[in-house]
């Protein structure tokens, strides 16, 4: 598995970000934040989104998946739209979308944000339970107005898949179902990330 | 890696699954020089690891195909990628098609007919079945078309077959053992399944009858060569456009080679076969090769896939046996008829008991798309332990509109992309209908506690290249040789004049084996 190309922005970009207060979401109705240890432990530095992005990205992930913050969503997206396209793990590579999958992920996320400004006055990644969840709803059944990125419902369930993806689609995520793995040849690591 | 060769060969092929290694194998065995030139890399089988984000490696890529219709093929998810093509995730349901499969115009009036009858078939099913080896009960599959009892015993049935079965059962109906060609025991030196629910991800152990499992080994060792990262871009002709002469590919370092040889055989999928025709014209060959009948890229189809889950009280662990199930039903399969009252056509089977993983597509997560956050979590833990499935199989009408053209975009190597223009026939849709209804009926009977189906998605593609007995309105005659050229022959699916209702590998196979034959018994004819 080939290393991505770090792009923009730097982990010292990220970290400097997250300092700042851009990578703090909140969940539960808790503020939680993106700690660069945690960060670098699922694969930062991020090499295609932006913080804003990443930001939006890890809380709708979480939203939609629980537990898929902490088990990596954003650095397994980020990963993996940065890698060679034949190296490529997300479902999206077989459900149509023309590549590169990078401006489906960019233009969604803005829009999921777009359409938190419009109504609530604030990033996604910063609402509160109910306005997310309503958001959530409306997006994921397409009656979101204004809506500029990729066709709500589908952009929704592509990142609820790929969060499932990073949850429950490894070895701790079928442990923690309680379904045992049986790997006839263990992958090298969970999803091509760098250890 | 071999060297690509530099002389003139006996058969150059274009694509290294079923078709491709199937045909490799044959002519290799009859003392010609093979070399098979494939599009993506090498996949050794130590990289076939157990893991469902993995396993995505095994699929899509290459130059993306377009779609313009109001139905979607699925190439990213059908097609294969790498040495194997797509056998490497295929699931191995290998049934076979009935005799009315054969001579649905004739029939009923629609689609189109075949060439050949299901006993001119028979031998090769046959054939074929002893050389990979099926697991299966014939006598108890009682809708099987005849021919030789299958070579391995069943598979093993666990909770979640027995359940569905049960279903059947309330409602009058049976089930027998599903036709897998994967090892119920060791066979032929290979060894039994491990039912671990991997088949999605590759088969590493050779329990599962793919194309690097079966006929490339074979091939190789009659002296074929086989090429990763070597991508045809045009079939060659001679200057009076009589005949084709080779092959040129644009190799993973970036040179443009040429392949010359005495035969060619394209079999790189249903969709790239028509594009590498249609991106091969000539000033004789105007639109495209093999195409005087303009029916190149026409009749498209896809089995319309009915996935039905349901949550059973019974602990099922779902993760555990083989993709492609372990139960059959062809319950109307042998009247296209049975559900005409609604508008529909055609025939279709369920395969029932898949292995479900809790991701993937085909896995558990996506089936419920509506749930999310803590919802998500509990059914996830529940349906891990007690969901069920089945998924039908369900016939396409071949219509001709139905069609693979080029795109004006380009793809990195200068070849036009595919443009699918694929919108399924009401009747298609109404089929689907019906074996959703009856779907659900069968899980509620079972004892569900909750009883739900996924959309329609197309699953397997077939037709573009069909073959007919007349050069005005078919491709290819029965042997896949075109009408037009006769040393350029056409593997796979994409040679389906009808979809039928049934798993196309074990078809493709037999395809290839009478093909194949005929080629070596008539090679002088062929070659001129």
């Amino acid at each position: 598995m080939p290393k991505p190309e770090s792009a923009k922005p730097t982990r010292r970009e990220i970290l400097k970000a997250g300092g700042l207060g851009l990578l703090t979401v909140t969940l539960g109705g808790q503020w939680v934040h993106l700690s660069p240890a945690e960060a670098q432990a699922a694969g930062a530095p991020l090499a295609v989104f932006t913080p804003e992005e990443a930001a939006t990205l890890a809380a709708l992930g979480e939203r939609l998946v629980p537990g898929s913050w902490k088990a990596g969503v954003l650095p397994f997206v980020d990963y993996q739209l940065a890698a060679a396209p034949e190296d490529c793990m997300l479902m999206i590579q077989y459900l149509g979308v023309d590549p590169p999958f990078t401006p489906f992920y960019r233009t969604g996320l803005g829009a999921l944000d777009a359409a938190a400004q419009a109504r609530h006055q604030s990033p996604f990644a910063k609402l509160e339970d109910a306005p997310a969840e309503e958001l959530i709803a409306a997006m994921a059944e397409g009656k979101l107005e204004n809506w500029a990125g990729p066709p709500s419902p589908f952009f929704y369930f592509v990142l609820r898949n790929d969060a499932c993806d990073v949850m429950y689609g490894t070895e701790k995520g079928f442990a923690a179902l309680g379904v045992h793995y049986a790997a006839h040849i263990r992958p090298p690591s969970e999803w091509g990330e760098i250890s | 890696m071999s060297e690509l060769p530099n002389e003139k060969i006996d058969a150059v092929i274009v694509g290294s699954g079923a078709a491709g290694s199937h045909f490799a194998a044959r002519l290799a065995q009859a003392g010609k020089r093979v070399a098979i030139l494939e599009a993506g890399p090498a996949r050794p089988k130590d990289e076939l690891v157990s893991s469902m984000l993995w396993a995505r490696r095994l699929k899509g890529g290459g130059a993306p195909v377009l779609e313009t219709g109001k139905g979607t093929v699925g190439n990213g998810f059908n097609a294969g990628r790498g040495v194997g093509g797509s056998t490497m995730h295929h699931y191995a349901v290998w049934p076979r098609l009935h005799e009315n499969d054969f001579r649905v115009k004739s029939l009923y009036g629609r689609s189109r007919d075949w060439p050949i009858a299901y006993t001119d078939l028979q031998p090769y099913y046959d054939r074929v079945q002893e050389e990979c080896g099926i697991s299966g009960d014939h006598l108890a599959e009682t809708t099987r078309p005849p021919g030789s009892p299958y070579p391995m015993p069943p598979v093993p049935v666990s909770v979640q077959g027995r359940v569905v079965a049960q279903g059947f059962a309330a409602m009058g109906m049976k089930v027998s053992p599903i036709p897998l060609a994967v090892n119920s025991r060791s066979y032929k030196g290979r060894p039994s399944c491990l039912w671990d629910g991997w088949c999605d991800a590759g088969c590493p152990i050779g329990a599962l009858a793919n194309a690097q499992t079966i006929h490339l080994p074979q091939a190789e060792a009659a002296g074929a060569t086989i090429h990763p990262d070597t991508e045809v871009v045009r079939v060659l002709t001679s200057a009076d456009g009589k005949r084709v002469t080779g092959v040129e590919a644009m190799t993973k370092d970036g040179r443009r080679v040429r392949v010359m040889a005495d035969v060619v055989v394209v079999a790189a999928f249903t969709i790239q076969s028509p594009r590498l025709l249609l991106a091969s014209a000539t000033p004789q060959h105007p639109e495209g090769l093999a195409n005087s009948s303009g029916n190149l890229g026409r009749f498209v189809t896809t089995h319309g896939a009915a996935p039905i889950f349901g949550l059973h009280p019974k602990v099922t662990t779902p993760a555990f046996g083989a993709f492609g199930g372990q139960l059959l039903n062809q319950e109307h399969y042998d009247d296209k008829n049975a559900h005409a009252s609604s508008g529909a056509f055609g025939s279709y089977q369920w395969m029932i008991a898949n292995a479900l993983k809790p991701n993937g597509l085909l896995g558990i997560a996506p089936t419920r798309p509506d749930l999310r956050g803590p919802a998500l979590t509990k059914f996830m833990e529940q349906a891990s332990e007690h969901m069920i499935t089945m998924t039908g199989v369900t016939e396409d009408e071949a219509l001709a509109e139905n069609r693979i053209t080029l795109s004006p975009r380009k793809d990195a190597l200068g070849v036009p992309l595919a443009s699918v223009d694929y919108t399924p026939a009401k009747a298609s849709m109404a089929l689907w209908d019906a074996a959703i209804a009856e779907g659900l009926e069968v899980f509620r009977a079972a004892g569900t506690s909750e009883a739900w189906n996924a959309p329609r998605a197309p699953m397997h593609i077939m037709g573009g290249t069909v073959m007919g007995t007349s050069a005005a309105d078919s491709v290819t005659n029965s042997y896949g040789q075109t009408h037009d050229l006769p040393n350029l022959f056409v593997g796979g699916a994409g040679l389906f004049p009808t979809s039928g209702g049934v798993n196309p590998t074990f078809t493709v196979h037999a395809l290839a084996a009478r093909s194949s034959e005929y080629l070596v018994k008539n090679w002088d004819s062929v070659i001129g």
